[in-house]
């Protein structure tokens, strides 16, 4: 996977906000695949994701998309011809219907031939299974079907570069489920960079998971690899164990401790969730990929 | 079919290349009248134009038309606008523009009353002053309030689209100036017997439209034009403390004063077009 050509690749990207460091020297590469990226609140996810969507220049470092640089106006706007952008929290023009909305960021998106615009509209709201309420106004819309829009606005086009900023928050878990397919589907043969709090969303969808906290890259790896850091160090105790880095009741009634075991312990199958929370704990600060 | 029956034997028939290009949607007129015109009356054309006409062409035309048939309807205002000749996507966009949405009319409405009624003021006054001192900051007001992040709400996603921020921009400006203006024009016919006099406000507004729009990339979309409306009242204030009688005009409603006006409104412009990649990135701080 590391030998195929990315199609992003940003080295040092920094960017502060007055004092606040929301990203430190980040360096990543990206392929073709959902990479999922993972942190606390306040971890700079938002803002990686608004840097490489070209919305705010980062103070320091560079990076490209497809081969276009967007330091200048020109490769800016090349790189914005094949984005597809979904914000952590999309905007809608509420009186616009479904179709009005997807046409509008269509118009955005330079397509100017009216036929084949419409055409391109219908099918990607089709694609997110939109197609039926494509006449009802955006007010009327539950809110997974605004995230559903949303999405739809980022595929027109047919973007190689795909941004979705925490799509899944706020749906229920049937929705979130509907979704994680439309956002699968999405990633054949295109570049996902999907931000989420959600470690099953990564686990269900990723070929490779970034961990960030405080503005840098704590892990970058495959979820297998990630979850290989919680090997031998995840265990089941009737008591919580004052030892462990971080320990919760599970639905059997045991704790689940998560650190470095006490001699004796009863060892437990590590999950991704154990991985994350031992490299966001500080103990893993190597970046592996 | 009575009107086949009375057809002339050995009629003129459409040239099979016409019938062609008919199939294709590409005759053109007055040929395509004639082809209409004839193919209604003429089994035999008609037999001919199935023949020659593309199937796949035929299906490209029927999905044109459903296409057609299930595009949603738009709206009042971008119906009017595509009316008056605007481009259906440039409607679409302006249809988008918060303040030419949402509650515009409502603002419209109250703005032309407020302006009457200042207007009115004014006449009582004998002098049109008071509404000179207002109408400049319609314009500027209004084109403050068509764009930027606190009011579109789908500002993060027209700036990372690859067509240009200052674009956008100019396409709403020029819009809501026009409203603008209009509202301004018609208050001004309002006052009657001032003449000329009345329009006064009309460069002093777009001097102060123009520098607040090229202040904005570095001021934000409402500081810039607070700091504009700051800045008139005290130019007005140092006008009237300098003024050598309480029956002249203020500095700005004077030639001279048009003349700056005129000159301010120009420099804006320039450097509004000196900055006009800057609206093409967001803002800092604005989540």
């Amino acid at each position: 996977m590391t030998s195929m050509t990315p199609t992003v690749s940003a080295s040092g990207l920094s960017l502060h906000y007055g004092r606040t460091r929301a990203l430190d020297d980040v360096s990543l590469r990206l392929t073709p695949g959902v990479t999922g990226l993972l942190g606390p609140n306040g971890a700079g996810k938002t803002t990686l994701l608004r840097v490489l969507a070209t919305a705010v220049p980062a103070d320091r470092g560079a990076f490209t998309v497809l081969g276009h640089d967007p330091a200048s106006a020109r490769g800016r706007q090349e790189v914005r011809r094949r984005l597809g952008y979904l914000p952590q929290t999309p905007g809608f023009h509420p009186d616009f219907t479904a179709f009005e909305f997807v046409d509008y960021v269509a118009i955005l998106k330079e397509l100017a031939d009216r036929r084949e615009r419409h055409r391109e509209v219908r099918r990607v709201l089709d694609e997110v299974d939109l197609g039926d309420v494509r006449g009802r106004r955006i007010k009327k819309l539950s809110g997974g079907m605004r995230q559903r829009v949303a999405l739809a606005a980022a595929l027109v086009g047919d973007p190689g570069f795909l941004v979705l900023d925490e799509p899944t928050v706020g749906l229920d878990p049937e929705q979130r489920m509907r979704f994680r397919e439309l956002i699968a589907g999405a990633g054949e043969g295109r570049t996902v960079l999907l931000s989420t709090h959600q470690t099953e969303d990564v686990a269900m969808l990723c070929h490779r998971v970034i961990v960030m906290a405080a503005g840098a890259v704590r892990f970058d790896g495959t979820p297998a690899e990630l979850t290989a850091r919680a090997a031998g160090r995840v265990w089941n105790s009737t008591e919580k164990d004052p030892g462990a880095k971080a320990g919760w009741r599970t639905g059997t009634g045991s704790f689940r401790n998560v650190g470095d075991p006490p001699p004796g312990a009863e060892p437990a199958e590590p999950t991704l969730e154990d991985g994350y929370l031992l490299v966001l704990d500080g103990a893993d600060t190597e970046v592996t990929a | 079919m009575r009107i086949e029956e009375n057809r002339p034997r050995d009629a003129w028939h459409v040239d099979e290349d016409d019938l062609r290009a008919y199939a294709r949607g590409e005759l053109a007129a007055p040929a395509l009248w004639s082809a209409d015109a004839h193919l209604t009356s003429c089994a035999t054309c008609r037999g001919v134009l199935a023949e020659v006409s593309d199937v796949a062409a035929l299906d490209a035309g029927w999905a044109r038309l459903d296409a057609e048939l299930d595009a949603p309807r738009p709206a009042l205002l971008e119906r009017l606008l595509v009316r008056c000749g605007v481009g259906d996507g440039t409607a679409r966009l302006l249809a988008a523009t918060p303040i030419l949405r949402r509650s515009w009319f409502g603002a419209l409405a109250a703005v032309l009353i407020t302006t009457f009624l200042v207007a009115v003021a004014a006449g009582a006054a004998g002098r049109p002053t008071l509404f000179l001192v207002c109408a400049p900051l319609l314009p500027l007001v209004s084109v403050a309030l068509a764009y930027g992040p606190a009011l579109d709400p789908t500002h993060e996603m027209a700036v990372v689209s690859p067509m240009h921020g200052f674009r956008l921009l100019m396409i709403r400006t020029v819009a809501v100036l026009v409203v603008a203006l209009g509202v301004g024009g018609l208050a001004s016919l309002a006052l009657p017997g001032f003449g000329p006099a009345a329009l006064a406000w009309l460069l002093p507004g777009l001097a102060l439209t123009a520098t607040g729009l090229a202040l904005t990339p570095r001021l934000g979309p409402v500081l810039a034009p607070s700091v504009l409306v700051c800045a008139w009242a005290a130019v007005l204030l140092a006008a009237d403390a300098a003024r050598a009688s309480t029956d002249g005009p203020l500095a700005p409603f004077t030639a001279a004063g048009q003349g700056v006006s005129g000159c301010v409104a120009a420099l804006g412009a320039g450097l509004l077009f000196l900055f006009r990649d800057r609206f093409d990135v967001s803002t800092r701080g604005v989540a």
